[in-house]
């Protein structure tokens, strides 16, 4: 018995090429509807923390012992919040994607309520003005992503190795789309 | 017999289903029981009403979070927010809409048909349902006049192996005797206005 024939792919095709325009137009938006759920949830959660990236995986060990590579990490970025010595924030420098978890260790505030802070990973034995932009000394609230509030250990190693080889992730991602287009509910 | 479809001696194809998958046996008899309501019976006009709706839903729930995630890719995210906020709400409305719709309108209906005489119309439904790891399928046949609104009803509650051999090959000839009987039954008793059900 080939693994084909264990599976019942035959049966499934044979299910598949019997559905009629209105099943396979539903088939589609079940589909659809799957993935636009779980595009809205990461929405909600954006609009209910108010940051553009809710949540975050750490990427390196710059921040051990408090936070190891593959952490998930949940933030918020409420306006109102003051950003204070000590707190760990997460922020995206200018020009680039790849967003940066570290401790802030120096903060001059304005009399207006604008800040600009320094910040460095717990692990590093320097600041991080060697990662910030040319010519950038400090940086602002508008760099910061999201405070992190909360964390979960080791579950965001599965986004890291994705990520590292993205043909995995798109040959199971491809297996489970068309799983869902043919099986019928 | 281990080939997917083979000809049988009428010269149609025969659907083989992986018996031990619930729900592919219960869409198979949901087709079957379809194909020989409505096959012999040039009458019974098939109606997409509430299939219809269903995927009107589904499609505008799609398409609010098409346009959200539209939206929010021109108009970086706090500038967005409003927008995305009035997304979120309303997709998860039509969601829960959907679920309404399809947990008490349409009920298990897989088929809807109008039979249209000189003198009456009358609408006839088909729905089933079989529960997750049971072998009973509950056929429900239902005719309502349009008219006066009067609803009668048949089922047939048989264990899904009654229609299906053992290679999974579903057999239309015993769905027929029994979409015919529950048929028969409703059309016969015209002037009957009590519901009845029989195993």
């Amino acid at each position: 018995m080939g693994v084909a024939s264990m599976l019942q792919i035959d049966e499934m095709l044979g299910d598949f090429n019997r559905m009629n325009k209105r099943q396979s137009l539903y088939q589609v938006l079940s589909f659809a509807m799957i993935v636009s759920s779980a595009l809205m949830i990461w929405k909600g959660l954006m609009v209910v923390t108010g940051s553009e990236s809710p949540i975050v995986v750490v990427l390196s060990g710059s921040m051990e012992p408090a936070f190891h590579r593959g952490d998930l990490l949940f933030l918020t970025n409420y306006k109102e919040e003051p950003v204070r010595v000590g707190e760990i924030v997460v922020f995206k420098v200018e020009g680039r994607d790849i967003p940066i978890v570290h401790r802030v260790i120096k903060l001059h505030e304005k009399e207006d309520g604008s800040v600009k802070f320094l910040t460095k990973g717990d692990n590093n034995n320097v600041d991080d003005r060697g990662l910030y932009a040319p010519n950038q000394l400090w940086l602002t609230k508008k760099d910061i992503v999201g405070r992190a509030r909360g964390f979960l250990p080791y579950v965001g190693i599965i986004t890291i190795f994705m990520n590292e080889y993205p043909k995995v992730k798109w040959a199971i991602l491809s297996i489970l789309a068309i799983f869902v287009l043919l099986h019928r509910e | 017999m281990g080939k997917k479809d083979e000809k049988s001696q009428q010269g149609e194809e025969l659907v083989k289903v992986n018996k031990w998958d619930g729900s592919a046996v219960k869409h198979a008899l949901d087709d079957a029981v379809k194909t020989c309501l409505l096959g012999d019976r040039p009458q019974l006009k098939e109606q997409f009403g509430l299939v219809n709706t269903r995927l009107a839903l589904c499609a505008l729930a799609v398409s609010v979070a098409i346009m959200a995630h539209a939206w929010d890719f021109t108009h970086p995210f706090p500038e967005s927010r409003p927008v995305l906020l009035f997304s979120v709400l309303a997709y998860f409305a039509l969601l829960g809409i959907l679920t309404l719709h399809s947990s008490f309108r349409e009920k298990g209906t897989f088929a809807v048909a109008l039979q249209k005489d000189k003198e009456r119309e009358r609408l006839w439904e088909a729905s089933s349902d079989m529960r997750k790891y049971d072998d009973k399928y509950l056929l429900t046949l239902s005719v309502r006049d349009t008219k006066n609104g009067k609803r009668r009803e048949q089922s047939s509650n048989k264990s899904c192996a009654a229609f299906i051999d053992q290679n999974g090959i579903v057999l239309d000839n015993l769905v027929a005797n029994e979409v015919n009987r529950l048929f028969n039954a409703l059309a016969a008793d015209k002037k009957n206005a009590s519901s009845l059900s029989s195993n």
